[in-house]
């Protein structure tokens, strides 16, 4: 009993520290980096999603930036074409991403490992072209401008928003309301990792034939995972939209969705905390990598040895550092004497 | 406790902003320094027009040297955007919120500047001589007060190919190939106008997005289409590629490449991967003067431009596109002196709508730069020129153009 009260103190005192450094990170900052924090933010988002297709179903998708150009060309599209309020897109972005989750999740069901792989990274390769093709709905080539078309529903274009009576720049209002989304997307991803439905994801991850035999429906949690995860990357992209105030179809090469799996894999797959971490790596690496020299190609070099440096000494990602340092208190508090 | 915060916060937040208003001071303007920002192409596509930012540096350089100006040092930061317009937005907002720039001054390409517009327009930051000829800038000034072009725009670049070749080739069968955004359709929407009744000596129009990786199968489908006459509205990398492909299929129109394209090192490349039958004849308009011009080597402003280039290291001092940076920092500058002892950003606007230089030293003889509350086209006047023997060669008057 007293056990299990320690444990439920512990995740109320790490979740009481986490509204805290949401509610202050931007103070720490200038008005403009929130801007990035917002940006790694939608990051977050993608990754957790992924997390979850990759991470708890096994999975592997390298097409979550054409699911992400989903979301954020619905927004673009409603905004500029209906003229509708840029933020309440959000939900309509996330729904249309999860349905095409849903539809790439078919051929999963005959596709796995490698091939999966492909098949989802061809979808990424073609996504740019798509968007050229119909170029009514997209604007083509030159993609869709939030700000020109409609200002009037670009929340903040004045410089401030004023949100229950109190008012802030764009910047931060980017901020909170981006990690706001993050911070309940990723409380009901660990609420649906947790629970029964998790633990059927994991036994689909950990074999196929054990899971079936145990009477688990493959075709609906495969599926399932790949609408989730594309939801997520919906409100992502919405948001990454609704940041940018612009799309085209080069915010969605191919690039993105890499971007998102080293994310997640440096976060750690099958671990939730780590994803945060993830998401700071894949926002802050490019500019760091810049900062080393700025002469052609230098970046790129550092940048993959970072990568790579971070694989070898954390193959577990960020995740399974952090599970690492909490051992000696977590295996206390659950293991019975 | 979470409402505390958001108390707390708000609270904050609120201080900060009487804190920044009560100072009332310009942003980027101090007692010795005038900070000012833009965006170019370091990388991608586009990348041949980052001398046009690293010419305006060396010349702002040079202003400083001389002790700037009205004691201000002016400080000049260009960024990367890769020529993707997402990027300009960021870096532009970077500049604002970050670098706290004056003005922007000079960013480059068309949807580029069209993407911050919105923006810097709703927060009242000036948008100075947009590295672009759109027509768009000098027309739309009722809507964006904040932003002016500079270069001759390209609709009139188009209505002087057009009437040009009306008079002189009436029996031309026209090919076009345009960039598919505002720049590409203004310069075919101009070519039209000047062609008049002989418009439908137009016989294929193709196009291509800045995001496609060739335009390969555009030129095969203009040779198709017996065209004898190319118009190549296209931007260096494209136009190189062009005449490239068409050399491969054996097929020598007669090309009018746009003035974004036509610098002298651009045409040595697009010779270098042909032939010099392949460039030879090609005509297009000019409005700065050309440093591999023999004709200008004794020239005063040309001998400025190279010993500048050569001292604040501004690059390769045969591209054209570094002149063209050049003309548009002097015409900063000439504003930047009418702007007033303490320019505010209102104040560069309106001298930016009373120009009248007469003496920019990078522009040809008789080139004004001059804008009324009524003309915001900076520049509008550009005369022809052929490639002949590996060199452009001047020819004919001083067109207005409008």
């Amino acid at each position: 009993m007293g056990r299990r009260a320690l444990g439920v103190g512990l995740w109320l005192l790490i979740a009481a520290a986490a509204l805290l450094v949401y509610l202050f990170a931007p103070t720490f900052v200038s008005d403009f980096h929130s801007r990035d924090l917002a940006h790694a933010g939608v990051f977050f988002i993608a990754i957790v999603g992924l997390n979850l297709l990759t991470g708890y179903t096994g999975q592997i998708s390298l097409g979550h930036g054409a699911l992400m150009a989903i979301g954020g060309y619905t927004t673009a599209a409603l905004v500029v074409h209906e003229h509708w309020r840029d933020v309440w897109t959000i939900p309509l972005a996330g729904l249309a991403a999860g349905v095409v989750g849903f539809l790439i999740g078919l051929p999963a069901l005959r596709l796995s490992g490698l091939y999966l792989a492909l098949a989802t990274f061809a979808f990424a390769v073609a996504m740019p072209s798509l968007l050229r093709k119909f170029s009514g709905l997209t604007g083509g080539g030159q993609g869709l401008r939030l700000l020109e078309s409609s200002p009037e529903q670009v929340t903040g274009i004045s410089g401030t928003v004023t949100i229950f009576g109190h008012s802030m720049t764009q910047n931060h209002f980017l901020y909170y309301l981006t990690w706001a989304i993050g911070l309940v997307g990723f409380l009901i991803m660990w609420l649906i990792v947790r629970g029964g439905l998790g633990r059927l994801f994991r036994a689909v991850r950990d074999s196929e034939v054990a899971a079936v035999s145990s009477g688990v429906n493959l075709a609906r949690y495969k599926t399932l995972a790949f609408a989730i995860s594309g939801v997520y990357a919906g409100v992502a992209g919405a948001l990454l939209a609704i940041q940018d105030e612009i799309v085209n179809p080069l915010t969605f090469t191919f690039l993105l969705s890499i971007l998102i799996l080293v994310g997640a894999v440096v976060g750690g797959l099958g671990s939730l905390p780590g994803m945060v971490l993830g998401a700071l790596f894949v926002q802050y690496l490019p500019d760091l990598s810049t900062r080393v020299s700025s002469k052609p190609g230098v970046p790129d070099f550092v940048y993959g040895a970072a990568i790579i440096l971070v694989m070898i000494l954390l193959p577990s990602g960020a995740g399974g550092l952090l599970r690492r340092l909490a051992e000696p208190l977590t295996t206390r508090l659950y293991t019975r004497p | 406790m979470k409402s505390r915060v958001h108390v707390i916060l708000g609270s904050l937040v609120a201080l900060a902003i009487a804190a920044a208003a009560s100072g009332a001071s310009t942003p980027g303007v101090t007692s010795t320094e005038v900070v000012i920002g833009g965006t170019t192409p370091l990388t991608g596509s586009a990348s041949a027009y980052q001398s046009v930012a690293r010419g305006a540096a060396a010349y702002f350089k040079y202003v400083n040297s001389k002790g700037g100006v009205n004691k201000r040092k002016i400080k000049y930061i260009y960024k990367d955007d890769g020529y993707d317009p997402a990027r300009t937005s960021e870096q532009t907002r970077e500049l604002v919120q970050q670098d706290k720039v004056f003005a922007i001054f000079n960013s480059l390409g068309t949807e580029q500047n069209q993407a911050t517009r919105p923006y810097l327009n709703a927060i009242k930051v000036p948008q100075l001589f947009v590295a672009s000829g759109a027509t768009t800038w000098g027309t739309d000034y009722k809507q964006f007060p904040w932003t002016i072009g500079y270069q001759p725009n390209y609709r009139a670049e188009g209505t002087i190919y057009g009437r040009y070749v009306a008079k002189t080739s009436p029996k031309a069968r026209i090919g076009v190939l345009y960039q598919n955004d505002d720049y590409g359709k203004d310069l075919l929407k101009g070519l039209t106008n000047g062609l008049g009744s002989k418009a439908k000596l137009i016989v294929s129009k193709q196009n291509y997005d800045v995001t496609d990786p060739d335009v390969q199968s555009q030129v095969a489908r203009l040779k198709a289409a017996r065209v004898s006459t190319l118009m190549l509205f296209a931007t260096p990398k494209f136009a190189i590629q062009t005449y490239v492909y068409a050399r491969r299929l054996g097929w020598r129109p007669k090309v009018y490449v746009n003035a974004v394209s036509s610098a002298a090192n651009i045409m040595g490349l697009a010779t270098n991967g042909t032939n010099k039958k392949q460039t030879e004849g090609s005509l297009s308009i000019v409005f700065l003067k050309d440093p591999t011009d023999a004709h200008w080597a004794k020239d005063p402003g040309i001998k400025l431009y190279r010993s500048i280039m050569k001292r604040y290291k501004g690059g390769n001092p045969n591209d054209v596109y570094a002149v063209y940076g050049m003309s548009a920092a002097h015409t900063f500058v000439a504003a930047l002196k009418q702007a007033g002892k303490n320019p505010t950003r209102e104040s560069i606007m309106k001298a930016a709508l009373r120009l009248n230089v007469k003496n920019d030293p990078f522009l040809l003889p008789g080139v004004t730069v001059k804008t009324s509350s009524t003309d915001h086209f900076p520049l509008d006047q550009a005369k022809l020129e052929r490639y002949h023997n590996g060199h452009w060669v001047v020819f004919g008057g001083l067109f207005r153009v409008r």
